[in-house]
Protein backbone atom coordinates (compact mmCIF):
# COMPACT_ATOMS: atom_id res chain seq x y z
CA UNK A 1 0.00 0.00 0.00
CA UNK A 2 1.55 3.61 -0.71
CA UNK A 3 1.48 5.89 2.12
CA UNK A 4 1.55 9.13 1.13
CA UNK A 5 3.12 10.39 4.25
CA UNK A 6 6.38 8.52 3.07
CA UNK A 7 8.69 10.57 1.07
CA UNK A 8 9.67 8.85 -2.54
CA UNK A 9 12.47 7.13 -3.12
CA UNK A 10 14.99 9.24 -5.30
CA UNK A 11 17.57 7.87 -7.52
CA UNK A 12 19.87 9.12 -9.79
CA UNK A 13 18.98 9.56 -14.02
CA UNK A 14 21.94 6.54 -15.16
CA UNK A 15 22.19 8.18 -18.68
CA UNK A 16 23.24 11.40 -16.94
CA UNK A 17 24.16 11.28 -13.83
CA UNK A 18 26.12 7.86 -13.08
CA UNK A 19 29.61 6.73 -14.52
CA UNK A 20 30.25 2.79 -14.11
CA UNK A 21 33.15 0.83 -13.22
CA UNK A 22 33.86 -2.28 -15.02
CA UNK A 23 32.65 -3.90 -11.99
CA UNK A 24 29.33 -2.23 -11.53
CA UNK A 25 28.89 -2.22 -15.20
CA UNK A 26 29.11 -6.00 -14.99
CA UNK A 27 26.90 -6.35 -12.05
CA UNK A 28 23.95 -4.24 -13.22
CA UNK A 29 24.04 -6.65 -16.57
CA UNK A 30 24.44 -9.82 -14.92
CA UNK A 31 27.26 -10.31 -16.27
CA UNK A 32 30.77 -11.39 -15.83
CA UNK A 33 34.05 -8.86 -16.37
CA UNK A 34 35.61 -10.89 -19.16
CA UNK A 35 32.05 -10.97 -21.08
CA UNK A 36 31.63 -7.39 -20.91
CA UNK A 37 35.49 -6.76 -21.70
CA UNK A 38 34.75 -8.87 -24.62
CA UNK A 39 32.44 -6.35 -26.04
CA UNK A 40 34.97 -3.50 -25.09
CA UNK A 41 37.11 -5.38 -27.42
CA UNK A 42 34.85 -5.55 -30.10
CA UNK A 43 33.69 -1.60 -29.88
CA UNK A 44 30.04 -2.70 -29.03
CA UNK A 45 31.08 -0.41 -26.05
CA UNK A 46 33.62 1.78 -24.83
CA UNK A 47 35.31 3.11 -21.88
CA UNK A 48 35.13 6.80 -21.44
CA UNK A 49 38.58 9.14 -20.74
CA UNK A 50 38.64 11.26 -17.76
CA UNK A 51 37.24 14.27 -18.21
CA UNK A 52 33.99 12.71 -19.76
CA UNK A 53 35.22 12.44 -23.52
CA UNK A 54 34.94 8.62 -25.31
CA UNK A 55 38.47 7.51 -25.28
CA UNK A 56 40.03 6.36 -28.57
CA UNK A 57 38.96 2.67 -28.84
CA UNK A 58 42.76 1.86 -31.06
CA UNK A 59 44.55 3.66 -27.40
CA UNK A 60 42.47 1.17 -25.06
CA UNK A 61 45.11 -1.01 -22.92
CA UNK A 62 43.33 -4.61 -22.30
CA UNK A 63 45.88 -5.44 -20.22
CA UNK A 64 46.58 -2.41 -17.35
CA UNK A 65 44.18 -0.28 -15.34
CA UNK A 66 41.02 -2.33 -15.87
CA UNK A 67 40.19 -0.75 -12.47
CA UNK A 68 40.53 2.45 -13.85
CA UNK A 69 38.18 2.21 -16.93
CA UNK A 70 34.94 3.90 -16.76
CA UNK A 71 31.69 4.02 -18.72
CA UNK A 72 29.07 6.38 -19.00
CA UNK A 73 25.57 5.69 -18.04
CA UNK A 74 24.59 4.94 -21.30
CA UNK A 75 26.74 2.26 -21.94
CA UNK A 76 23.96 0.17 -19.70
CA UNK A 77 21.45 -0.34 -22.10
CA UNK A 78 23.98 -1.31 -24.59
CA UNK A 79 25.92 -3.69 -22.83
CA UNK A 80 21.69 -4.89 -21.74
CA UNK A 81 20.94 -5.68 -25.30
CA UNK A 82 24.26 -6.92 -26.06
CA UNK A 83 24.18 -9.80 -23.51
CA UNK A 84 20.52 -10.18 -23.91
CA UNK A 85 21.60 -11.23 -27.51
CA UNK A 86 24.35 -13.24 -26.22
CA UNK A 87 22.49 -15.65 -24.31
CA UNK A 88 19.25 -16.11 -25.68
CA UNK A 89 20.67 -16.13 -29.32
CA UNK A 90 24.03 -17.46 -28.71
CA UNK A 91 25.48 -14.85 -31.10
CA UNK A 92 29.56 -14.41 -30.64
CA UNK A 93 30.76 -10.66 -29.71
CA UNK A 94 31.24 -10.17 -33.31
CA UNK A 95 27.91 -10.80 -34.21
CA UNK A 96 26.87 -9.23 -31.47
CA UNK A 97 28.58 -5.58 -32.53
CA UNK A 98 27.06 -5.86 -36.30
CA UNK A 99 23.39 -6.90 -34.42
CA UNK A 100 23.91 -3.93 -32.56
CA UNK A 101 24.91 -1.82 -35.43
CA UNK A 102 22.07 -2.85 -37.38
CA UNK A 103 19.68 -2.37 -34.42
CA UNK A 104 20.77 1.13 -34.24
CA UNK A 105 20.31 1.63 -38.01
CA UNK A 106 16.81 0.32 -37.70
CA UNK A 107 15.82 2.77 -34.25
CA UNK A 108 17.25 5.73 -36.44
CA UNK A 109 14.95 4.89 -39.65
CA UNK A 110 11.85 4.34 -37.21
CA UNK A 111 12.19 7.31 -35.19
CA UNK A 112 12.25 8.93 -38.72
CA UNK A 113 8.81 7.28 -39.72
CA UNK A 114 7.80 8.11 -36.25
CA UNK A 115 8.38 12.20 -36.56
CA UNK A 116 6.75 11.99 -39.90
CA UNK A 117 3.45 10.46 -37.88
CA UNK A 118 3.66 6.99 -39.94
CA UNK B 1 -3.12 -25.93 -15.95
CA UNK B 2 -2.49 -26.68 -19.68
CA UNK B 3 -0.47 -29.21 -21.42
CA UNK B 4 2.40 -27.96 -23.41
CA UNK B 5 3.54 -29.65 -26.57
CA UNK B 6 7.46 -28.35 -26.44
CA UNK B 7 7.88 -30.32 -29.94
CA UNK B 8 5.26 -28.85 -31.22
CA UNK B 9 6.20 -24.66 -30.53
CA UNK B 10 9.65 -25.87 -31.60
CA UNK B 11 7.97 -27.43 -34.66
CA UNK B 12 10.15 -30.62 -34.98
CA UNK B 13 9.80 -34.23 -35.06
CA UNK B 14 9.29 -35.92 -31.75
CA UNK B 15 12.30 -37.75 -32.98
CA UNK B 16 14.20 -34.56 -33.71
CA UNK B 17 18.01 -34.87 -32.97
CA UNK B 18 19.58 -32.54 -30.88
CA UNK B 19 21.11 -31.02 -33.65
CA UNK B 20 17.15 -30.09 -35.08
CA UNK B 21 16.20 -29.47 -32.09
CA UNK B 22 18.94 -26.83 -32.13
CA UNK B 23 18.69 -25.31 -35.10
CA UNK B 24 14.79 -24.73 -34.70
CA UNK B 25 15.49 -23.15 -31.67
CA UNK B 26 17.87 -20.90 -32.93
CA UNK B 27 15.25 -19.65 -35.95
CA UNK B 28 12.51 -19.11 -34.00
CA UNK B 29 14.74 -17.15 -31.43
CA UNK B 30 16.33 -14.86 -34.12
CA UNK B 31 12.86 -14.31 -35.30
CA UNK B 32 10.87 -13.74 -31.79
CA UNK B 33 13.85 -12.54 -29.73
CA UNK B 34 11.94 -9.03 -28.50
CA UNK B 35 14.74 -6.81 -28.74
CA UNK B 36 14.42 -7.45 -32.67
CA UNK B 37 11.27 -8.90 -33.55
CA UNK B 38 8.58 -5.99 -34.65
CA UNK B 39 5.47 -8.89 -33.59
CA UNK B 40 3.33 -8.35 -31.47
CA UNK B 41 3.28 -11.37 -29.74
CA UNK B 42 7.49 -11.62 -29.88
CA UNK B 43 7.57 -11.47 -26.14
CA UNK B 44 5.23 -14.22 -24.78
CA UNK B 45 6.33 -16.78 -28.45
CA UNK B 46 9.72 -16.21 -27.38
CA UNK B 47 9.53 -17.07 -23.52
CA UNK B 48 7.53 -20.27 -24.86
CA UNK B 49 10.44 -21.14 -27.30
CA UNK B 50 13.24 -20.24 -24.56
CA UNK B 51 10.87 -23.13 -22.60
CA UNK B 52 11.03 -25.87 -25.13
CA UNK B 53 14.53 -25.41 -25.44
CA UNK B 54 15.24 -25.63 -22.11
CA UNK B 55 13.67 -29.20 -21.94
CA UNK B 56 14.48 -30.78 -24.93
CA UNK B 57 18.25 -29.92 -25.20
CA UNK B 58 18.57 -31.11 -22.13
CA UNK B 59 19.03 -35.49 -23.10
CA UNK B 60 17.84 -35.85 -19.26
CA UNK B 61 14.26 -33.53 -19.35
CA UNK B 62 14.13 -34.13 -22.72
CA UNK B 63 14.07 -37.85 -21.46
CA UNK B 64 11.72 -37.52 -19.05
CA UNK B 65 9.19 -35.24 -20.72
CA UNK B 66 9.19 -37.94 -23.89
CA UNK B 67 7.97 -40.36 -21.00
CA UNK B 68 5.41 -38.68 -19.63
CA UNK B 69 4.45 -37.07 -22.87
CA UNK B 70 3.45 -39.31 -25.51
CA UNK B 71 -0.25 -39.26 -24.32
CA UNK B 72 -0.84 -35.57 -24.20
CA UNK B 73 -1.96 -32.63 -26.61
CA UNK B 74 -1.44 -28.98 -26.01
CA UNK B 75 -3.61 -27.43 -24.38
CA UNK B 76 -5.16 -30.67 -22.49
CA UNK B 77 -5.98 -30.06 -19.18
CA UNK B 78 -2.84 -31.39 -17.59
CA UNK B 79 -1.61 -32.45 -14.08
CA UNK B 80 1.35 -34.28 -13.74
CA UNK B 81 1.09 -38.24 -12.38
CA UNK B 82 3.03 -37.98 -9.33
CA UNK B 83 6.31 -39.65 -9.66
CA UNK B 84 6.25 -38.75 -13.12
CA UNK B 85 9.95 -38.48 -13.47
CA UNK B 86 10.85 -41.39 -10.98
CA UNK B 87 14.19 -43.26 -12.32
CA UNK B 88 15.84 -40.25 -14.21
CA UNK B 89 18.60 -38.44 -13.40
CA UNK B 90 18.57 -35.04 -12.75
CA UNK B 91 22.68 -33.59 -12.53
CA UNK B 92 20.93 -30.18 -11.83
CA UNK B 93 22.57 -27.99 -14.32
CA UNK B 94 21.36 -25.96 -17.20
CA UNK B 95 18.76 -24.17 -15.10
CA UNK B 96 20.41 -20.64 -16.19
CA UNK B 97 17.19 -18.51 -16.53
CA UNK B 98 15.40 -16.54 -13.68
CA UNK B 99 12.75 -18.36 -12.01
CA UNK B 100 9.35 -16.26 -13.49
CA UNK B 101 10.37 -17.39 -16.71
CA UNK B 102 8.52 -20.27 -16.94
CA UNK B 103 5.29 -21.15 -17.11
CA UNK B 104 2.84 -23.50 -14.77
CA UNK B 105 4.11 -26.13 -16.52
CA UNK B 106 7.44 -26.00 -16.96
CA UNK B 107 7.24 -25.16 -13.10
CA UNK B 108 5.20 -28.05 -12.01
CA UNK B 109 7.46 -30.48 -14.04
CA UNK B 110 10.59 -29.01 -13.01
CA UNK B 111 10.42 -26.40 -10.40
CA UNK B 112 11.49 -28.06 -7.51
CA UNK B 113 14.18 -29.47 -9.02
CA UNK B 114 15.44 -26.43 -10.36
CA UNK B 115 15.55 -24.75 -7.28
CA UNK B 116 17.50 -27.86 -5.58
CA UNK B 117 20.19 -26.95 -8.13
CA UNK B 118 19.69 -23.42 -6.81
CA UNK B 119 20.10 -24.10 -3.45
CA UNK B 120 22.88 -26.17 -3.98
CA UNK B 121 24.88 -23.93 -6.36
CA UNK B 122 23.97 -21.03 -3.45
CA UNK B 123 25.28 -23.27 -0.02
CA UNK B 124 28.47 -23.88 -2.10
CA UNK B 125 29.29 -20.13 -2.36
CA UNK B 126 27.82 -18.86 1.03
CA UNK B 127 30.46 -16.07 1.10
CA UNK B 128 28.80 -12.60 1.97
CA UNK B 129 27.70 -11.69 -1.23
CA UNK B 130 25.81 -8.91 -2.95
CA UNK B 131 22.31 -9.38 -3.97
CA UNK B 132 21.89 -9.33 -7.67
CA UNK B 133 20.79 -5.85 -9.11
CA UNK B 134 17.11 -6.10 -10.56
CA UNK B 135 15.92 -4.16 -13.54
CA UNK B 136 11.93 -3.33 -14.65
CA UNK B 137 10.25 -1.51 -17.15
CA UNK B 138 8.12 1.95 -15.60
CA UNK B 139 5.35 3.44 -18.11
CA UNK B 140 4.61 7.20 -17.46
CA UNK B 141 2.99 9.47 -18.82
CA UNK B 142 4.68 12.43 -21.40
CA UNK B 143 3.28 14.80 -18.96
CA UNK B 144 5.05 13.60 -15.70
CA UNK B 145 8.47 14.33 -17.63
CA UNK B 146 7.40 18.20 -17.39
CA UNK B 147 6.16 18.05 -14.07
CA UNK B 148 8.69 15.58 -12.46
CA UNK B 149 6.94 13.75 -9.42
CA UNK B 150 5.85 10.79 -7.51
CA UNK B 151 5.03 7.65 -9.21
CA UNK B 152 3.44 4.12 -7.49
CA UNK B 153 5.50 1.76 -9.64
CA UNK B 154 4.04 -1.87 -9.10
CA UNK B 155 6.78 -4.75 -9.47
CA UNK B 156 6.39 -8.49 -9.35
CA UNK B 157 9.11 -9.97 -8.26
CA UNK B 158 9.51 -13.87 -8.15
CA UNK B 159 10.99 -15.38 -5.10
CA UNK B 160 11.14 -18.50 -3.40
CA UNK B 161 9.51 -19.19 -0.22
CA UNK B 162 10.24 -20.71 2.94
CA UNK B 163 8.63 -23.87 1.68
CA UNK B 164 10.91 -23.97 -1.41
CA UNK B 165 7.69 -22.89 -3.80
CA UNK B 166 7.41 -19.66 -6.25
CA UNK B 167 6.06 -16.80 -4.49
CA UNK B 168 5.37 -13.80 -6.57
CA UNK B 169 5.47 -11.32 -4.28
CA UNK B 170 3.98 -7.89 -5.37
CA UNK B 171 5.35 -4.57 -4.07
CA UNK B 172 4.84 -0.82 -4.41
CA UNK B 173 7.63 1.74 -4.59
CA UNK B 174 7.02 5.71 -4.11
CA UNK B 175 9.20 7.18 -6.98
CA UNK B 176 10.25 10.62 -7.48
CA UNK B 177 10.05 10.68 -11.28
CA UNK B 178 13.04 14.16 -12.20
CA UNK B 179 11.37 16.25 -14.08
CA UNK B 180 12.73 16.20 -17.59
CA UNK B 181 13.33 11.98 -18.26
CA UNK B 182 13.32 10.77 -21.11
CA UNK B 183 12.07 7.39 -22.48
CA UNK B 184 15.16 4.97 -22.57
CA UNK B 185 16.78 6.30 -19.68
CA UNK B 186 17.35 4.34 -16.03
CA UNK B 187 16.82 5.35 -12.37
CA UNK B 188 19.05 3.34 -9.90
CA UNK B 189 17.16 3.00 -6.89
CA UNK B 190 19.97 1.80 -4.42
CA UNK B 191 19.70 -1.09 -2.38
CA UNK B 192 16.10 -2.01 -3.69
CA UNK B 193 16.76 -5.08 -5.87
CA UNK B 194 17.74 -8.34 -4.62
CA UNK B 195 18.93 -8.99 -1.05
CA UNK B 196 21.88 -9.67 0.06
CA UNK B 197 23.87 -13.32 0.21
CA UNK B 198 25.03 -14.80 3.65
CA UNK B 199 24.75 -11.26 5.17
CA UNK B 200 25.80 -9.05 1.82
CA UNK B 201 24.15 -5.90 0.65
CA UNK B 202 21.29 -5.89 -1.47
CA UNK B 203 21.22 -5.64 -5.44
CA UNK B 204 20.15 -2.12 -7.32
CA UNK B 205 17.07 -1.57 -8.64
CA UNK B 206 17.22 0.11 -12.40
CA UNK B 207 13.50 0.75 -13.41
CA UNK B 208 13.97 1.96 -17.26
CA UNK B 209 11.84 4.74 -18.10
CA UNK B 210 8.90 4.28 -20.95
CA UNK B 211 6.28 6.77 -22.24
CA UNK B 212 2.55 5.67 -22.63
CA UNK B 213 1.47 5.79 -25.69
CA UNK B 214 -0.20 9.42 -26.30
CA UNK B 215 -2.81 10.36 -28.30
CA UNK B 216 -1.71 13.59 -28.98
CA UNK B 217 2.35 13.38 -28.81
CA UNK B 218 4.94 11.59 -30.56
CA UNK B 219 8.55 11.94 -28.62
CA UNK B 220 11.84 11.54 -29.99
CA UNK B 221 14.26 11.78 -28.06
CA UNK B 222 14.00 15.11 -26.22
CA UNK B 223 11.73 16.50 -29.07
CA UNK B 224 8.17 16.45 -29.15
CA UNK B 225 5.79 15.97 -32.41
CA UNK B 226 2.16 17.56 -32.40
CA UNK B 227 0.01 17.78 -35.52
CA UNK B 228 -0.69 21.07 -36.56
CA UNK B 229 -4.30 20.61 -38.18
CA UNK B 230 -4.63 24.13 -40.94
CA UNK B 231 -7.61 25.33 -42.92
CA UNK B 232 -5.67 25.94 -46.44
CA UNK B 233 -6.53 29.75 -46.56
CA UNK B 234 -4.53 29.54 -42.36
CA UNK B 235 -1.61 27.57 -44.45
CA UNK B 236 -1.57 30.02 -47.26
CA UNK B 237 -1.84 33.90 -45.90
CA UNK B 238 -0.34 32.76 -42.62
CA UNK B 239 -2.12 32.66 -38.88
CA UNK B 240 -1.69 32.85 -35.49
CA UNK B 241 -2.62 29.65 -34.11
CA UNK B 242 -3.26 28.08 -30.42
CA UNK B 243 -1.38 24.77 -30.23
CA UNK B 244 -1.51 22.49 -27.26
CA UNK B 245 1.42 21.74 -25.50
CA UNK B 246 2.16 19.05 -22.69
CA UNK B 247 2.41 22.38 -20.94
CA UNK B 248 -0.40 23.91 -21.68
CA UNK B 249 -1.76 26.60 -24.69
CA UNK B 250 0.84 28.67 -26.75
CA UNK B 251 0.44 30.58 -29.70
CA UNK B 252 2.04 29.72 -32.64
CA UNK B 253 2.68 32.22 -35.63
CA UNK B 254 2.43 30.04 -38.83
CA UNK B 255 4.13 31.68 -41.68
CA UNK B 256 2.38 33.13 -44.80
CA UNK B 257 2.62 29.33 -47.52
CA UNK B 258 3.06 27.16 -45.37
CA UNK B 259 2.84 23.36 -46.66
CA UNK B 260 1.59 20.31 -45.34
CA UNK B 261 4.77 18.23 -43.71
CA UNK B 262 6.40 21.55 -42.64
CA UNK B 263 7.68 21.56 -39.12
CA UNK B 264 7.11 25.31 -36.88
CA UNK B 265 9.87 24.32 -34.47
CA UNK B 266 8.85 25.97 -30.30
CA UNK B 267 12.08 26.27 -29.32
CA UNK B 268 12.59 24.40 -25.84
CA UNK B 269 9.24 23.27 -25.40
CA UNK B 270 9.97 19.62 -25.54
CA UNK B 271 10.68 17.50 -22.77
CA UNK B 272 12.71 20.12 -20.26
CA UNK B 273 15.77 18.02 -19.57
CA UNK B 274 19.34 19.89 -19.72
CA UNK B 275 19.36 21.33 -22.68
CA UNK B 276 15.38 21.21 -23.18
CA UNK B 277 14.06 19.77 -26.02
CA UNK B 278 11.99 21.40 -28.93
CA UNK B 279 8.50 20.74 -30.48
CA UNK B 280 7.44 20.49 -33.44
CA UNK B 281 4.25 21.33 -34.81
CA UNK B 282 3.63 19.02 -38.02
CA UNK B 283 1.39 21.37 -40.64
CA UNK B 284 -1.60 19.06 -41.82
CA UNK B 285 -3.94 20.87 -44.15
CA UNK B 286 -7.52 19.99 -43.76
CA UNK B 287 -9.66 20.40 -46.24
CA UNK B 288 -13.58 21.81 -45.01
CA UNK B 289 -16.66 20.10 -45.98
CA UNK B 290 -17.65 21.44 -49.11
CA UNK B 291 -21.72 21.05 -49.31
CA UNK B 292 -23.35 24.87 -50.03
CA UNK B 293 -23.07 26.29 -53.64
CA UNK B 294 -21.52 29.13 -52.16
CA UNK B 295 -18.87 26.91 -50.61
CA UNK B 296 -18.41 25.02 -54.02
CA UNK B 297 -18.56 28.86 -56.02
CA UNK B 298 -15.71 29.93 -53.71
CA UNK B 299 -13.06 26.91 -54.99
CA UNK B 300 -13.86 27.54 -58.09
CA UNK B 301 -13.01 31.21 -57.90
CA UNK B 302 -9.59 30.02 -56.40
CA UNK B 303 -9.47 27.25 -59.28
CA UNK B 304 -9.71 30.49 -61.79
CA UNK B 305 -7.73 32.85 -60.11
CA UNK B 306 -4.56 30.28 -59.20
CA UNK B 307 -4.65 28.15 -62.73
CA UNK B 308 -2.49 25.88 -60.67
CA UNK B 309 -1.47 22.53 -61.72
CA UNK B 310 -0.17 21.04 -58.87
CA UNK B 311 1.38 18.20 -60.53
CA UNK B 312 3.45 20.31 -62.95
CA UNK B 313 6.88 18.73 -63.62
CA UNK B 314 6.58 16.05 -61.90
Amino acid sequence: MSDESRSPIQGPVVEEQIEFTLVELSRACGADEEQITALIVEGVIEPIAPGGAAAQPGRIDLDAARSQWRFSGSALRRARLAMRLARDLEVNPPGVALALDLIDEIEALRARLHRLGR
Amino acid sequence: MKFRDYYEILGVDRNATQDEIKRAYRKLARKYHPDVSKEPDAEARFKEIGEAHEVLRDPEKRAAYDRMGQHWRAGQDFQPPPDWDAGFEFSGTGFDTDAGDYSDFFEALFGSRMRQAQARQRRAKSMPRQGQDHHAKVLIDLEDAYRGGRRTVRLATPTIGADGHLVVQERELDVTIPRGIRAGQHLRLAGQGAPGIAGGPPGDLYLEIEFREHPRYRVDGRDVYVDLPLAPWEAALGATVPVRTPEGSVELTVPPGSQAGRKLRLRGKGIPSQPPGDLYAVVSIVLPPTTTEAQKEAWRAAAKAFEFDPRAGR
